[in-house]
Formats: C-alpha cells, structure tokens, sequence
C-alpha cells in the first residue's frame, strides 16, 4: 500500500529516511517546478534552481511541518519564500523566455494559440495577483491555504484572485468560454 | 451563471497549461544535495554529554577540597562595593536578554521557512 504524505515525513522524522524523502521529491516536483516556472515567467533554469533549494530546505526544516496544513501546501510556502528571497537579491524578474516556455506544452492538450496567450498573460499579472491566481485556479488551493503560502490575509488573496481571474478574462475574451 | 461558466472554463485552461513536468533526475540532483543522514546511534550523545558533566562535576568536587573556593569566592564578592555589583548585574541581564532576542530572530526565521 502506497504511504501517505504524512506517513513519509514521519519516516523521515524518526529515521531520517531519505528514501521517503525522496519519494517527497517525486510526488511533488511537478507542481512545484510549475509553479516556480510560472512566477519566474519561465525561466526554466532558474526555477529549477529555486525548486532544488526549496526541497534541501524542507528536508533541512522537516521538523518545523506540524501537520496542520497538507504537505503540498507547506511546501508551496518554502518554494514561494525561495522565489521572494532570490527575486528581492535580483531587485528585478527575469522577462519571459518564450521560446522554450512554448517547447515545454505539449501541444495535444490545449490549443497552441490559447496556451500561449494565456501563459502571457499570466506574465504580464503583478506578482500578488500571479501567485493568487496560479495557488488558488491552477494548483486548486483553497483561498485559505493560498494565505498561508503566501502570508497575506485571506481578503487579499480572495481579492487578488478576483482581479487577476478578471484580468486574465479580458485578455482571452478574444477565445470565448467555449 | 455566465460569469461562473466562464469562471470554470479559466479554470480549466489554467489547470490544462499545468502539465506533468518529468522527473529527469530532478529527484536525484535534491537527494544529492541533502546533507548527509544522521550516524546510528546518535541517539547515546545526550547521555554521554550528561555522564561527562556529572563525571568532570565530581572530579572538580574533589580536587577542589570539596569546594572550599566557592565559599572563599563567595565572602570576597560580599566585600566588592555595592555598585560593581550592580553594573555587573546588569551587563550580565543585557547579555541574556541579547542572546534570547539573537535565538528569537533565528527561531522566527527557521519557523517561516
């Protein structure tokens, strides 16, 4: 049977298993990888430069995760601090690397055309909006958990998930909801 | 209900643009970087360290003439004057007080990563 999340940490804990560890690292590299290429605007080095610091830094932190939130979400919050932290020592976010953002979608599941509007104008959201919009409609956190991650209150995120959506919304409208 | 339908379809597209991104050794490259697991047996470390300092306290008990500085420091700090030992209680509270803020900060900051 396969072992929960928190059943890995607590092997982790007491054996300092990094095995379990390991199958962590496994379970959630994607959504965290995605995100950070997200919030770097597709830099894919560099995220997955922030990814690799994220998980040495929540495998050197394991014991401060109560187990009051989900992993996932724990997690979201040491990979978002790793982004602030560097993006406050670049002073600036890197621009868009379009070419191999594109090279990455597989494009059999959404149309070429729209992901590609939709991931710039992803990128062109203010960070706080970007983040709200990317935990709470991509990563189906709930307003709350996106709070946490993020360290602002909970109307702050409810709000900046209501302008980015409708932001978002006004680039697309070209693509109609079909 | 129009602003709801359109609500889900950008939902959905979000969701659909964040496809699975394969492992390629991205696990391996962490577990290589995690620092190196904790030697067997460290769990004895704590009763070691108690054992030495119970052992060095007797050791010092006994070469010391079972304690006699201890009293002869004592009456030689009764005859300081009483300012010094004012000025040095309060160096030492400001000491303290430094050394828990330093272990706070450093707490408050293991805590939010």
């Amino acid at each position: 049977m396969e072992l929960t999340d928190a059943g890995l940490v607590a092997r982790v804990l007491v054996d300092d298993d990094q095995h379990a560890f390991g199958e962590l690292v496994r379970r959630h590299q994607s959504s965290v990888r995605g995100l950070l290429r997200q919030l770097t605007r597709g830099d894919l080095a560099l995220a997955d430069d922030l990814a690799q610091d994220a998980f040495v830094r929540a495998y050197k932190n394991i014991r401060s995760f109560r187990g009051e939130a989900k992993f996932s979400t724990w997690l979201y919050r040491i990979a978002y601090n790793c982004f602030r932290e560097d993006a406050r020592r670049r002073k600036e976010l890197v621009g868009i690397n379009e070419e191999q953002w594109q090279a990455e979608q597989d494009p059999q599941t959404v149309d070429a055309g729209l992901r590609h509007d939709l991931m710039h104008a992803l990128s062109l959201l203010p960070l706080h909006e970007r983040s709200a919009v990317l935990l709470c409609c991509q990563n189906g956190l709930s307003h709350g958990e996106a709070a946490r991650v993020l360290d602002i209150p909970l109307g702050t995120v409810k709000t900046n998930v209501l302008r980015g959506r409708e932001k978002l919304k006004k680039t697309l409208a070209v693509w109609g909801s079909k | 209900m129009n602003e709801q339908i359109e609500q889900d379809w950008l939902d959905r597209r979000l969701q659909e643009a964040a496809l699975y991104i394969q492992d390629d050794g991205f696990t391996a490259r962490v577990l290589q970087q995690l620092p190196a697991p904790r030697p067997a047996g460290q769990f004895l470390r704590p009763f070691i360290l108690v054992g030495m300092s119970a052992l060095a306290s007797a050791l010092t008990y006994v070469l010391s003439d079972g304690g006699r500085f201890i009293l002869v420091e004592m009456f030689r700090l009764t005859t300081i004057p009483t300012l010094w030992v004012v000025a040095f209680a309060l160096a030492s509270g400001m000491l303290v007080m430094a050394g828990g803020i330093f272990a706070a900060m450093s707490k408050t900051s293991y805590i939010q990563h």
